[in-house]
């Protein structure tokens, strides 16, 4: 039973009401945005947050924003006490004094009123377009404080009591680079606010505000209840896991990501200790994205139907010493923090996989490369062109890793190349498959993938943010590791291979071109299905010379048939060789 | 139209609608007379069927063959071909460095929460996709000359491919479309007997996957489509019916049998594109603008917009995606789609989606469903999962002893044991109370449908009147208008053969569309107004070719999609404008106004892009209304029916439509008829008016309507 004092059909009624209205809010931010981040990355979610901050309800279109909200919360809830009335909305964006997460995320939050009385938040956080600072886009690398990273926001009314502050408008908009696409998107997440507290005074209308409020408690013990049940299900015990950014452009060389993680009954207990101390480069997480990052690897091995109200954390602990890439104190800059939540949910999920090597899969290209070219038109005008690489996911226990589906920590979608060359002076010209990339195992990892642009226009400000070259992604259960990334800048005989966190100019004419890690492997290659090698060589996935050192498979020329005698015996002088080599 | 000929009075148009069990096929008589057959669908060749079908009630009516005019089909073998990887074997064309495009798709996954989540195999494999040597640029201009050598080579690689139909796509074809038909002709030169689609004839827009992804599906079942057309003209001259074939589209025009073969893709939802077609032009002689459809059948509900007297499009379908709600927040589940579709959300709430509490201890229904086979516990077929028809079978709303007319036998014992098994206990409570749980929370699930039309689209679903069909749509329908406050729900007659129906009133129409990237502030309007004249005059070639003789005579209609500078997301607004009218100033002003509606907010002050110019060719039919017959029904005796804890059990009269007057009469109320049960609840009233439709109206929200 759910709650005593509620009953089972109303609450799936309710339940049903608030996840269409925080769906509704979602579509309709991507649907009017202008920031490619928001429409392409999905890099924004929406809430219904109770009165005291909980998170009834997310609309979630990235997993990295799971548990974002209640710090955001929490700081307007703190500083305006006894000062929200109705008709207000709030802004904030910055990590250290409001529960923000990095400059361009900014939150804009609008509590709902039953009456007179508070009764909630409905919010959206979206990723700007542009916050100033050193680059275009705001996601520099290179910032040694957060000051250099843009416009801080604390938490403010934005309106109060139904009036716009035109100040803090007209703060913002001088501030960006883009003032056309921030205020846009700024009007975006008003009217996605607008329609989210529409929908719940209709639920107070229908049910009463009182007893909302216990159908609210029952959906997080109910997510609670779910979450404990899965967890109980799993074995105890400790598991670590470490994983490594390759941060280049580091003096102290690569950053560590250690992960402790202890299941104990219907708990689990998460450690961060030992992780690399904060570092001068915009690579550090502020603690609200570092949670996020451990929430969305165990909620990866949860039933995905349980909901996402802020009950399913209550069984998870998280300790996060402070002055870490996890968890940096002040002024510690923060823009590229992305990076460093894939590696952490990469990591905790390392640590699930010795828990349940049967239910984790290897290691994928390590999320996504972000590509920012800045610069200006012939007739003056800026644009900004940000392009995402991703989607090569390691391979599982039952199946390859997908090719072209992005990493489970944040579901970007591609910009279409036409429309890409449509909108900035650039035009691509390689975007497929690399052979041979994806780690060998039973089940291989995905093939990853290249992209090759060149300026058209002006020399611009180039912003590259990759990973997995040093530590390229790792396999699992006897599988390979993936090929690792490469940045190469005008590529032919004056080629410079660039650092995976890079800022350089890109002339007229220059080339940058990207190639993403491969996926890890799972388990033996050589116990692959021969005739899925086959059937890899057929589509130019792997090689034939691949299919023979990597899995012991002999595919005779020129017809490309399946020569099973001579992989039969070419596998048992292999495993031959294996076991001689171990003794 | 020639009152001379003694036979116009007596000609017949047939309907034929595939289902998955069976076929309905309509004759529609001149003066709006119809029968209705039910045959069995004949799966391995589904002409067979329809042939046989109308062969039979020729003889059966003493009709020759020269009595049919026309037939119009609507059919889902496109879209099985699909579902079930049964198309045929397919090679892909694009520009050298792209061949992967179409696997990589959007990058996107619908499955946030899964870690071994594959995405649909692409329908060309790897091995099949071939990069040709040139570049062209979104303004027009060549990049890099297509290289003839390299263009052999991909010639010589399709020989040895051995596809049995080819689809072509370079970049930015749609802005200069000068390499892509100079490859479309080398390889329909090399291979004159296979099936070449390429992206300038079937969807000249930018965006390169959903334009390849879009042109492999015509191939992909261009060849399947073509040999089912071709087996029925066969099939139906053999029996001397020598009359035209017209194929549904999925934007609810009909099409000919020419332009169906020639782009298949557009007839992809052909099936649930007819229900709205009827739902519309019923909408129409009822005098209704705003409707909201509401077809729910055994495994899924689905609902669509009529507004403003128009059907409501969108070009972001996705074919194999299984259930789609409307514009649905994370796509990535099908295969792209991009041509103009009726916007229909659905939901896996139907009469046959099962019941079942979940670990977290709630109350779920669906989205799994028992369908027809083993079908709702209390028709004791084999199935043992309570189901929302179990619930409506225990609150009395649908029969308890048996339905269609007495030919479905129905156990109240067995549905109320199975509500009991799967419910019930667990939960705690008696089985009327999980009963009408499973009632209203089917009814919320369905209500997410209309509101993915509606709500999520800036409309509110109290300015529309609710139209239920389908065979468990009228049971559900006025508690759902209800929650939604809507205030006025039609239930039109013959709701079961509603959709046949609809392929009879379906007009002919052909869409064309191409991107055309401009800036209205900048462009001249003669500029715009050329590039719609050009579109239509080549289309207009086309269509000689495939659908038109010189008889027939039509008009164009012309759209646009625009969106802000910096957008993802085009809307689509009329372009349709007088001689001496300022085009680019009224586009503009359109978009900004169906932007504000749709998303509450307009930017008079932002610079707006045109994308995309559409124009569509409406031919100028006249449509037989038909006129409903009635299937003379029992009479039933008055039952109880259980209407929630306030209400409790009512004793109900069961009537037939015939027994409704044109005066209203309240609630409680069923009425039954041989396809279908509509549910009057306490609270709203009904009565039948001359067309023999249904009309509830929900009087309990007058009190509070503000």
């Amino acid at each position: 039973m759910i709650n005593e004092n509620t009953d089972p059909i109303t609450f799936e009624v309710v339940r049903n009401g608030l996840d269409s209205l925080v769906d509704e809010m979602a579509i309709t931010v991507m649907r009017t945005a202008y920031s490619g981040v928001v429409r392409d990355a999905l890099d924004y979610s929406t809430a219904f947050c109770a009165a005291d901050g909980q998170v009834i309800a997310q609309g979630l279109t990235i997993m990295l924003h799971l548990g974002s909200f209640p710090a955001a919360i929490n700081s307007l809830l703190t500083k305006f006490e006894g000062r929200i009335n109705v008709g207000d909305v709030f802004i904030l964006n910055d990590p250290y004094t409001s529960g923000g997460m990095h400059l361009p995320d900014v939150y804009i939050i609008k509590p709902v009123f039953a009456d007179k009385s508070l009764h909630g938040f409905v919010g959206v956080v979206a990723h700007q377009a542009d916050m100033g600072g050193l680059v275009p886009g705001s996601n520099s690398t290179e910032s040694v404080e957060i000051y250099q990273e843009g416009l801080r926001i604390p938490t403010l009314k934005l309106y109060d009591a139904g009036i716009p502050n035109e100040a803090i408008f007209d703060f913002i908009e001088t501030n960006v680079r883009l003032p056309v696409q921030v205020r846009g998107d700024m009007r975006s997440q008003l009217a996605a606010c607008d329609i989210g507290e529409r929908a719940i005074l209709d639920l107070i209308t229908h049910y009463g505000a009182e007893n909302l409020n216990g159908y609210y408690d029952a959906l997080l013990d109910y997510s609670e209840q779910r979450a404990r049940s899965e967890i109980s299900a799993l074995p105890d015990g400790v598991f670590e896991f470490e994983d490594f950014i390759d941060a280049e452009n580091l003096e102290d060389g690569p950053v560590r990501i250690a992960v402790k993680l202890e299941i104990r009954g219907d708990e689990i207990f998460v450690d961060l200790d030992g992780s690399s101390p904060q570092v001068p480069a915009g690579i550090n997480a502020p603690v609200p994205f570092t949670y996020a990052a451990v929430y969305g690897a165990i909620r990866l091995i949860m039933d995905p139907d349980i909901p996402n109200a802020a009950g399913y954390h209550r069984p998870i602990h998280i300790s996060v010493p402070e002055g870490t890439v996890v968890n940096p104190v002040h002024p510690a800059p923060v823009a590229a923090r992305g990076i460093t939540g894939f590696r952490t949910m990469d990591a905790v999920l390392g640590a699930l996989a010795q828990a349940i090597p049967d239910r984790v899969p290897a290691d994928g290209e390590g999320g996504n490369t972000l590509i920012s070219i800045g610069g200006q038109r012939t007739d003056g005008s800026q644009y900004a062109l940000v392009d995402f690489f991703g989607g090569a996911r390691g391979g599982g226990p039952t199946s390859d890793g997908a090719e072209g589906v992005s990493h489970p920590a944040s579901n970007l979608a591609n910009s279409p190349v036409e429309i890409m060359e449509v909108e900035n002076p650039v035009v691509v010209d390689d975007y497929e498959l690399i052979q041979d990339s994806g780690g060998a195992g039973k089940f291989r990892g995905a093939q990853s993938y290249v992209k090759q642009i060149t300026n058209l226009g002006d020399a611009a400000t180039l912003q590259l943010r990759s990973d997995k070259r040093k530590f390229p992604p790792y396999g699992l259960q006897g599988g390979s590791t993936g090929s690792p990334s490469l940045n190469i800048l005008n590529p032919g005989a004056d080629e410079t291979l660039l650092p995976t966190l890079a800022q350089v100019r890109l002339e007229r004419g220059g080339v940058i071109r990207h190639e993403m890690a491969g996926g890890g492997g799972w388990g033996d290659p050589l116990t692959r299905d021969p005739t899925a090698v086959l059937e890899d060589v057929l589509d130019g996935r792997v090689s034939i010379n691949s299919a023979k050192t990597e899995y012991g498979v002999v595919i005779s020329e020129p017809q490309n048939r399946l020569d099973q005698g001579a992989t039969d015996l070419l596998r048992s002088t292999m495993l031959q060789q294996r076991e001689s080599s171990n003794s | 139209m020639n009152s001379a000929k003694p036979r116009a009075s007596l000609q017949l148009r047939v309907g034929a609608d595939i289902g998955g069990t069976f076929t309905d096929l309509v004759f529609l008589r001149s003066d709006g007379q119809y029968s209705v057959r039910k045959v069995s669908t004949t799966m391995d060749d589904f002409s067979k069927g329809i042939v046989d079908g109308l062969t039979a009630f020729l003889s059966d009516e003493e009709l020759t063959p020269d009595f049919v005019s026309e037939i119009v089909h609507g059919t889902t073998i496109a879209t099985n071909a699909i579902l079930e990887n049964k198309g045929v074997r397919t090679a892909l064309v694009t520009t050298k460095g792209f061949r992967d495009v179409l696997e990589f798709r959007r990058l996107r996954f619908p499955d946030l929460f899964s870690l071994d989540y594959t995405p649909p195999k692409p329908l060309v494999p790897r091995r099949r996709r071939f990069g040709v040597d040139e570049r062209m640029m979104h303004d027009g201009s060549i990049r890099r000359p297509l290289d003839e050598t390299s263009l052999d080579c991909v010639l010589n690689d399709l020989e040895e491919a051995k596809p049995d139909a080819i689809a072509i796509c370079l970049l930015h074809s749609y802005a200069n479309p000068d390499h892509e038909q100079r490859v479309t002709e080398a390889v329909r030169d090399r291979f004159p007997d296979i099936y070449v689609s390429a992206s300038i004839d079937v969807l000249p827009e930018i965006r390169e996957y959903e334009r390849t992804s879009t042109t492999v599906i015509n191939s992909y079942i261009g060849p399947i489509v073509d040999s089912y057309l071709k087996s029925m003209r066969l099939r139906l001259d053999s029996e001397n019916v020598r009359v035209p074939i017209s194929i549904m589209q999925s934007n609810g025009g009909v099409m000919s049998y020419a332009a169906a073969r020639r782009t298949p893709s557009r007839i992809i939802e052909s099936g649930p594109a007819a229900g709205v077609v009827e739902a519309h032009q019923l909408s129409k002689r009822l005098g209704l603008k705003d409707v909201i459809t509401f077809d729910m059948g055994g495994t899924t509900a689905k609902a669509s917009l009529i507004e403003d007297g128009e059907r409501n499009l969108t070009t972001e379908h996705e074919v194999g995606a299984g259930i789609q709600l409307s514009s649905r927040l994370v796509k990535g589940r099908g295969h792209a789609l991009k041509l103009p579709v009726i916007d229909i959300a659905e939901v896996g709430a139907g009469g046959g989606s099962i019941v079942r509490i979940d670990p977290g201890g709630a109350l779920r229904v669906g989205p799994e469903s028992a369908g027809a086979d083993p079908g709702p516990a209390c028709y004791r077929q084999g199935g043992t999962d309570a189901t929302v028809t179990d619930a409506n079978v225990v609150l009395g709303y649908i029969n308890p002893t048996a339905i269609a007319g007495g030919t479905v036998d129905v156990d109240l014992e067995a549905a109320r044991e199975a509500l009991d098994r799967s419910a019930a206990k667990q939960l705690g409570i008696d089985t009327t109370d999980a009963a009408y749980g499973v009632y209203a929370v089917a009814n919320t699930t369905m209500i997410r449908a209309i509101k993915s039309v509606t709500t999520f689209r800036g409309r509110d679903p109290r300015d529309f009147t609710l139209m239920a069909f389908g065979g468990s749509g009228p049971v559900h329908a006025a508690l759902i208008a209800r929650s939604l406050g809507i205030r006025q729900i039609i239930v039109p007659g013959s709701p079961g053969v509603f959709s046949a129906l609809g392929l009879l009133e379906a007009l002919p129409e052909y869409g064309f569309s191409r991107t055309l990237i401009a800036d209205p502030a900048q462009v001249s309007a003669d500029v715009i107004i050329d590039a719609f004249d050009q579109l239509e005059s080549s289309s207009l070639e086309r269509l000689k070719d495939e659908a038109l003789n010189e008889a027939i005579t039509g008009s164009w209609s012309r759209t646009a999609d625009l969106r802000y500078r910096g957008q993802a997301y085009e809307l689509t607004v009329t372009a349709d404008t007088g001689p001496n009218d300022d085009l680019l100033g009224m586009i503009v002003e359109r978009f900004h106004q169906e932007h504000e509606r749709t998303y509450g907010r307009r930017a008079s002050d932002e610079p707006v892009d045109l994308i995309t110019i559409r124009s569509t060719y409406r031919i100028d039919a006249e449509r037989i209304v038909p006129e409903s017959v009635n299937i003379p029904q029992e009479q039933q005796q008055p039952r109880q029916a259980y209407f929630g804890r306030e209400q409790g059990w009512m004793l109900t009269p069961v009537i037939t439509r015939e027994e409704l007057t044109r005066s209203f009469r309240s609630g409680p109320l069923i009425v039954e008829e041989y396809d279908s049960t509509t549910l009057i609840p306490p609270g709203t009233d009904a009565r039948i008016d001359e067309q023999g439709n249904i009309t509830m109206i929900n009087t309990d929200l007058d009190a509070n309507r503000d």
